[in-house]
């Protein structure tokens, strides 16, 4: 119920973004991100309520994940709308809210199961937690990088694109050491203690492997000149459609060890 | 000479050789690993199967294609982090530390690699209450006691395996419970809870009387053949005989009954564990190569934030 009212925020938000947007003089509307952390504090209250219930950090199946994605999606959008004041930031805003949108509408459907079930013995690590929910962090920042470079490609106002260069850049040098910290290297503590094998070439960790050379390579890729511009805004798209078949396409399409996350 | 140097030192040679790892890995992801030669043939026709079996695709972080992009990284990797040391002491410039750190720690993260890749160990073995395993360094490892415990909806909730250690008939550890999570440690090795079974057991009495179990997949030879005991039916034991690598024969056999120069007294199920020894000399390198991954990243986003490039 709070996940679906968080949901609503959420859509509500995205409403009164395309409005401002629609506008001629594309004002940047004074309150939608007031929006961003109502839904994330219901959100957090999900994660908090279930983990009470069930004893341990609530990110153990594919809906608590999808809650938690979405809540730190909305807390970044919320932070970057307070911090940054350029004229890009609405578009911005209304295309990772949209992402948001889309991941709590997968949380609704039956590939998400929301029975309140405590963790089987091998997810009952905190090296687990850490691994979760620092690999989901990592990723709402590359939800912002995403939206940027896809702005970035359509537009033609070369302030906009430097704009959107510069904050593509910034989300993913913040989101990257997260994100190797969380899916990486907690990762293989993890897997070392419950398997005791720290790295098995197990399909969901070649996809996290692929998906963090895709975002290194994205940040050398900013030294080499003849490769910056369009090549250089494909990364974090290639990048982003990666992070979610990590999350998604392996547990459907590839079998291995993550088979229940 | 330089101009290799030059070669080697190239970020762009690194952006190519990240992209061709990060595309070959896909395509080892589509490809499943490890599988017999006849899957490959069965699922991807002839000419495809030979293609994928040359390449060594069924086996792919193992193979050619994959060494080779990975072993000019790694040279590529030590040159640029050599080049950036040595570039930073001739300019005397003042440069990030943070990317050194990380790129130390991925060269010593591949090293680490390398002793598990070639010095791993690993032994998996089924134990029922008072079994014993050996490790190395005359270590004794016994199973007391092994538990399973269920959530009320019936989802696995815990294996418990406890178990007493010993070396040389000196006991070290009187209880220790092995759970997923939290493996037993002991000189250098770790035991970990990997699995549950049931195991079918049946007594055997040879013709000096001696008695003595056999759990289901062990066996004994017989007339120049091996003879599996395969479990038990009902009241019966099924034993198969095989010789040269295929199977000769089936025998059904109740209690009192006769199987070679052995007579069945006993037959009976128990609960069993699996336990896992790992013995893996990479692991010490590969944790220390993290530490300095992470504190080479949280160093550079410090150092990005203060000369507010972020």
């Amino acid at each position: 119920m709070i996940a679906t009212i968080a949901f609503g925020l959420l859509i509500l938000a995205a409403g009164i973004q395309i409005v401002y947007l629609l506008r001629r003089e594309r004002k940047t509307d004074g309150f939608s991100h007031y929006i961003h952390l109502a839904a994330a504090a219901l959100l957090l209250a999900v994660t908090i309520d279930r983990s009470i219930r069930i004893r341990f950090v609530a990110v153990t199946n594919t809906f608590e994940s999808l809650v938690f994605f979405a809540a730190m999606i909305a807390l970044v959008l919320f932070i970057y709308r307070l911090r940054a004041k350029d004229k890009t930031i609405p578009f911005i805003t209304f295309g990772a809210t949209i992402v948001a949108v889309a991941l709590l509408a997968l949380a609704s459907s039956p590939i998400a199961p929301k029975d309140i079930l405590p963790p089987i013995p091998a997810l009952q690590s905190y090296w687990l937690a850490l691994h979760v929910t620092l690999s989901f962090i990592g990723e709402s920042f590359f939800v912002v990088a995403f939206v940027c470079s896809i702005y970035y490609l359509v537009s033609k106002d070369e302030e906009h694109k430097k704009n959107l260069d510069r904050l593509t850049y910034t989300t993913i040098a913040i989101g990257y050491p997260i994100f190797t910290a969380g899916a990486l290297i907690f990762g293989a503590v993890w897997a070392q203690i419950a398997w005791g094998s720290y790295w098995s070439w197990d399909p969901k960790e070649t996809w996290a492997l692929i998906t963090w050379l895709v975002y290194t390579a994205y940040l050398h890729t900013r030294f080499v000149k003849r490769f910056r511009g369009k090549v250089l805004a494909v990364l974090p798209i290639v990048g982003f459609v990666f992070t979610i078949f990590t999350f998604f396409g392996v547990n459907y399409l590839l079998a291995g060890l993550h088979s229940y996350a | 000479m330089s101009a290799l140097y030059n070669f080697f030192r190239s970020v762009r040679l690194a952006v190519v050789l990240i992209l061709i790892i990060a595309g070959l890995s896909i395509l080892s992801t589509l490809i499943p690993q490890g599988k017999d030669t006849a899957f490959y043939f069965h699922t991807y026709g002839a000419f495809l199967a030979q293609v994928i079996l040359k390449l060594r695709f069924n086996d792919f972080f193992r193979s050619l294609l994959f060494l080779i992009p990975a072993g000019l990284f790694f040279i590529n990797l030590s040159v640029c982090a050599v080049d950036r040391l040595v570039n930073r002491e001739r300019r005397k410039a003042r440069r990030r530390h943070g990317p050194d750190l990380v790129h130390i720690g991925l060269l010593l993260l591949v090293i680490g690699a390398m002793f598990s890749v070639f010095g791993r160990r690993e032994g998996l073995v089924y134990m029922g209450e008072g079994d014993e395993i050996r490790l190395p360094g005359e270590y004794t490892v016994r199973l007391l006691d092994y538990q399973y415990e269920e959530y009320e909806n019936g989802r696995p909730k815990d294996w418990i395996s406890t178990v007493e250690v010993s070396r040389n008939g000196e006991l070290l550890i009187a209880s220790f419970p092995i759970e997923v999570n939290k493996p037993l440690k002991i000189g250098g090795i770790n035991v970990y809870q990997t699995s549950f079974a049931r195991e079918d057991r049946a007594t055997l009495r040879d013709a000096q009387g001696t008695s003595a179990p056999i759990s289901s997949g062990e066996g004994f030879k017989w007339e120049g053949a091996v003879v599996i005991f395969q479990g038990v039916e009902g009241n019966i034991a099924v034993f198969e005989k095989w010789e040269n690598h295929s199977r000769t024969e089936a025998y059904q056999v109740g209690i009192g009954d006769k199987i070679g120069e052995y007579t069945v007294e006993e037959l009976g199920s128990r609960d069993v564990t699996g336990l896992k020894a790992v013995k893996d000399p990479g692991f010490i390198p590969v944790v220390i190569a993290l530490i300095l991954v992470a504190a080479g990243l949280t160093l550079t986003l410090i150092q990005k934030r203060k000369d507010k490039d972020i």
